[in-house]
């Protein structure tokens, strides 16, 4: 096997960069449908899982052939610094953009890096998720709320303050805002709620709940049993509990942070037209059925939520000001790390 | 096409080195300094040049900002505790390892070769992993100790000691890798001549011994410091539930910071980061002036110390047991996750199929091909770097001015950088090398190929110089009188001495490109991706049981590579000796 690839490697790099012009394998024989015409080349730049990202720009091209389409997928961090790279070099090279939060967005727009676009398909999302200026909206609903591993606790919480209960101490686990843009977020909107604020990230601290990377880290922690309860973006838990894992996800009764995952395009874009085209098709019903089988919840009125997760109209949803939570992400993050002791 | 105009200044420059070197010699200099700036140097400056821009004007507000935080000296300290541990422990295991391995008559050298190098290989996020699960409240450890009387617990690897601790296994692979080829080089006379003039064994391996091994153990430790100052996974994972910052970690919560200070802040880090290595670099040279050169030998396996059945029987199975702990024990996990359906269930044989990796190699396309894209970036990239670092090493050996050192140090520093930092530095320089004007490498696979060989060029030079430093230079002359000049010279009586450390930085400079991840994760693009950046992609949406179905089978390929590898130097010194 080694050798077939070594083999294939004395092959000169020229074969690598031919392959990287055009995907060999995308066969445009059945187009049923007629596309509207858009044409050219999109770079599309998203945090998505890989197969989803892929997923939704195939489902595009089955319209749209003639758009060819390149996805750069990385954390939300990486892409977020990497377009900020290009910024700095001269020249974003992204046309359509697709991260994890609504903050993010509003960093972008405060920098006028957006294009603002009012997509026809957006009249079905509830407007607390699109931007009003239009330089973005939300794509999929994505609560976090509590993981539980079942093989050691009986009796499932319906609370957030199962976290700061003495009978709890040192169980729990929770992704670090420092790291993570979604968790910044969290960190945000739940400090701006009566009845949670800051007193309760600070009785989480008294309850020596551990900081861990990401959320990947927290399914593991609680799927091996290291730890009982975690917080955690909602379809990781619900995957892993298809899975098999022994895990349950509860949305607690105070409500739930919510992130959109926004797609927005970018100001500079060579192809507005297909950027466009591809918005609206993420918004739409069909997009949406996509995201759905996917396994998020769609953000669009009158589509269900996928086995194990709850719809927008189940869950209450904490909110907050989005230019607000921009304004005070740095003093927040300073904030939790003065809890935390630095 | 990019990689031609280093290519063609090397030539220049050994043409130079080959013919006699008097005329322009100040001019090539210049020339090759340049073209090193430009690849090596300017990329870095650009960053470092937002430290020092505020809305377009020159400031030095960052630096006093940052510099006044208590946070950053906290960091800082923590950063050089971490990484003097780390490249401490990785040191005493490394020469401990090489000097038993070179020297002490063993069965099963080969094998346990093989299994020094797996910590290096196996993914960081695997080998934080393990070892959490290892000494977690329901793993081995605790079970052990709570036989034992008294009230035992298992360490926390939370820590800086946790840190510390998998840092320096992880790191140890890269001293031994440069030492072990020293050691065997070491002509046993010299110990003989130690021991028949009365000094002990003890003494003769501080006195003769370990000053002749220098060379290799500076470079080594040279490269498991850098390893240890730009690793981000390990203090990642370890040190934010301990809320423990290095410079590495606090430099990505910088660059992922809003607003416009991000990058201004992670630059300022990022020169502290650089001026620490540029200390280490230095403090390395200062210990290669007491080290000496030998009349030149061909290394010589042979054993040189033989036990008594009952103590080899003891050292043998006491090195098997940390071998087992260190290298076999992640790679058991991580095969046992790759077989199990989700995290959490118990490991039972109904829980146990092969379904993660039918996903990984039959269903999904991207591993495959990301798995030949990166075998021939490493690839490339090991043969670039062989070419133009084993000629810059040559220089540095033959030249040891002031130009030949400025082009280490700046070759040093892409190394040092964390990959996140390095990989904006790529953005920055190469989107628009000059503004205006885009050459189309930003966005293909040319871009990873130009940032690997920027990257991982010092490993080569730091192997090629290695060897290139146990020559005695009178070989060469010696070579000249006799009539074989240039190209000659080279083949028939450099190559074949150098050769095992040129191969240890060639090998070294393919795994770090095959593996590598962090720089990948900025900089790939549709087509081109890499080993790591499907790994990571799986980690990221919670597939963990695919990203460790591909890891295993990644390990158990470059185990398999590796044991090639060690057949094709067997049949080498075989036919060198020959030769002879």
């Amino acid at each position: 096997m080694k050798k077939i690839f070594f083999g294939s490697a004395t092959l000169c790099l020229v074969t690598v960069l031919a392959a990287c012009g055009g995907e060999g394998d995308s066969s445009y024989s059945n187009t049923s449908k007629e596309g509207d015409g858009v044409s050219g080349t999109l770079d599309f730049y998203t945090s998505q899982p890989d197969a989803d990202a892929q997923g939704l720009v195939d489902a595009f091209k089955k319209q749209n052939p003639d758009v060819e389409i390149s996805i750069f997928r990385s954390g939300t961090e990486e892409v977020v610094s990497k377009i900020q790279a290009e910024n700095q070099g001269g020249n974003i090279q992204a046309d359509v953009l697709l991260v994890a939060d609504s903050v993010t967005f509003e960093n972008f727009k405060a920098e006028e890096l957006l294009l603002s676009y009012q997509s026809p398909e957006a009249e079905f999302i509830d407007e607390a998720f699109v931007d009003p200026d239009g330089t973005y909206a939300g794509t999929k609903i994505m609560a976090t709320g509590m993981i539980i591993n079942t093989n050691e606790v009986t009796n499932m919480p319906d609370s957030w303050s199962i976290l700061t209960d003495a009978a709890t101490k040192g169980q729990a686990v929770m992704p670090s805002p420092l790291y993570s843009g979604a968790a910044a977020y969290n960190l945000g909107v739940i400090t701006r709620q009566d009845g949670l604020g800051w007193d309760f990230y600070e009785a989480l601290r008294a309850n020596d709940i551990m900081i861990t990377q990401g959320n990947g880290a927290v399914l593991e922690s609680v799927a091996t049993g290291e730890k009982n309860y975690g917080m955690i973006v909602d379809f990781l838990a619900a995957r892993a509990k298809n899975d098999g894992s022994p895990v349950e996800l509860i949305y607690p009764k105070e409500g739930v942070p919510v992130i959109t995952e926004p797609v927005g395009i970018l100001a500079n874009t060579e192809n507005e037209e297909a950027s466009k085209a591809f918005v609206d098709f993420i918004l739409s019903e069909e997009g949406q059925k996509l995201a759905s089988e996917q396994g998020y919840t769609p953000i669009r009125e009158g589509i269900d939520a996928p086995e194990g997760l709850k719809t927008l109209e189940e869950m209450t949803v904490l909110n907050a000001d989005a230019t607000e939570l921009l304004e005070t992400r740095n003093d927040d993050k300073a904030e939790f790390g003065k809890i935390f002791g630095e | 096409m990019t990689a031609k105009p280093p290519k063609a200044e090397e030539r220049k420059k050994r043409d130079t080195s080959f013919s006699l070197f008097f005329q322009s010699k100040n001019l090539y200099k210049i020339i090759g300094l340049l073209v090193i700036f430009v690849f090596f140097l300017l990329p870095v400056l650009r960053l470092v040049w937002l430290s020092f821009v505020d809305d377009g004007s020159l400031t030095m507000q960052y630096y006093t900002e940052v510099l006044r935080e208590p946070a950053t000296w906290k960091t800082v300290k923590n950063t050089l505790i971490v990484v003097l541990g780390s490249t401490i422990l990785a040191l005493v295991l490394g020469i401990l390892f090489s000097w038993i391995v070179a020297y002490v008559q063993l069965s099963g050298k080969r094998a346990m070769q093989l299994f020094i190098f797996l910590p290096f290989v196996i993914p960081s996020y695997i080998t934080t992993l393990a070892w959490t699960q290892f000494f977690s409240a329901s793993g081995p450890v605790t079970a052990m100790l709570s036989w034992l009387p008294g009230d035992l617990q298992a360490p926390n690897l939370y820590s800086i000691g946790g840190i510390i601790l998998l840092l320096g296994i992880s790191h140890y692979p890269l001293v031994y890798l440069f030492t072990v080829n020293v050691f065997r080089k070491i002509p046993r006379e010299l110990e003989e001549a130690a021991a028949t003039s009365g000094l002990s064994k003890q003494r003769a391996f501080w006195k003769v011994v370990l000053p002749l091994a220098l060379p290799g153990i500076a470079s080594g430790g040279l490269i498991a410091f850098l390893s240890n100052l730009d690793n981000f996974g390990i203090p990642a994972f370890l040190g934010t539930p301990a809320n423990i910052r290095v410079l590495s970690t606090y430099i990505y919560e910088q660059v992922v910071g809003f607003g416009p200070s991000a990058f201004s802040r992670a630059a300022v880090l990022s020169v502290i980061l650089g001026v620490i290595a540029l200390i280490g670099t230095v403090v390395q040279w200062f210990l290669l002036r007491r080290s000496r050169v030998n009349e030149t030998n061909r290394s010589d396996s042979t054993p040189r110390i033989y036990l008594s059945a009952s103590k080899q029987k003891l050292l043998e199975v006491s090195l098997w047991v940390f071998l087992l702990v260190t290298s076999l024990m992640p790679l058991i996990t991580m095969g046992a996750l790759s077989l199990i359906s989700a995290y959490g269930v118990p490991f039972k044989l109904e829980n146990l199929s092969l379904r993660n990796y039918e996903y990984v190699f039959l269903t999904d396309s991207k591993p495959l091909t990301a798995l030949s894209n990166s075998l021939q970036l490493g690839f490339f990239t090991m043969l670039v770097c062989l070419v133009i670092g084993t000629a810059v090493a040559y220089l540095r050996f033959k030249y040891p001015d002031w130009s030949t050192r400025t082009a280490e140090l700046f070759m040093t520093i892409p190394y040092a950088l964390p990959g996140t930092v390095f990989a904006l530095c790529m953005i920055f320089m190469w989107l628009e090398p000059i503004p205006g004007w885009n050459p189309g490498i930003y966005g293909t696979v040319w871009i990873l190929f130009i940032a690997y060989v920027t990257r991982f060029l010092v490993l080569q030079v730091r192997g090629s110089y290695t060897a290139f430093l146990q020559i005695d230079p009178t070989m060469e002359e010696a070579a000249r009188t006799s009539g074989a000049a240039g190209w000659v010279k080279w083949r028939r009586i450099l190559l074949p001495l150098l050769f095992p450390g040129i191969v240890s930085g060639a090998l070294l400079v393919f795994l770090m490109a095959l593996t590598e991840l962090t720089v990948s994760s900025l900089l790939w693009s549709s087509g081109s991706e890499t080993v790591g950046v499907v790994i990571f992609g799986y980690e990221q949406a919670g597939y963990s049981t695919y990203s460790t179905a591909f890891s295993t089978v990644l390990v158990l390929g470059i185990l398999f590579g590796g044991g090639l590898f060690m057949l094709l130097g067997r049949i080498w010194d075989r036919k060198v000796l020959k030769t002879k």
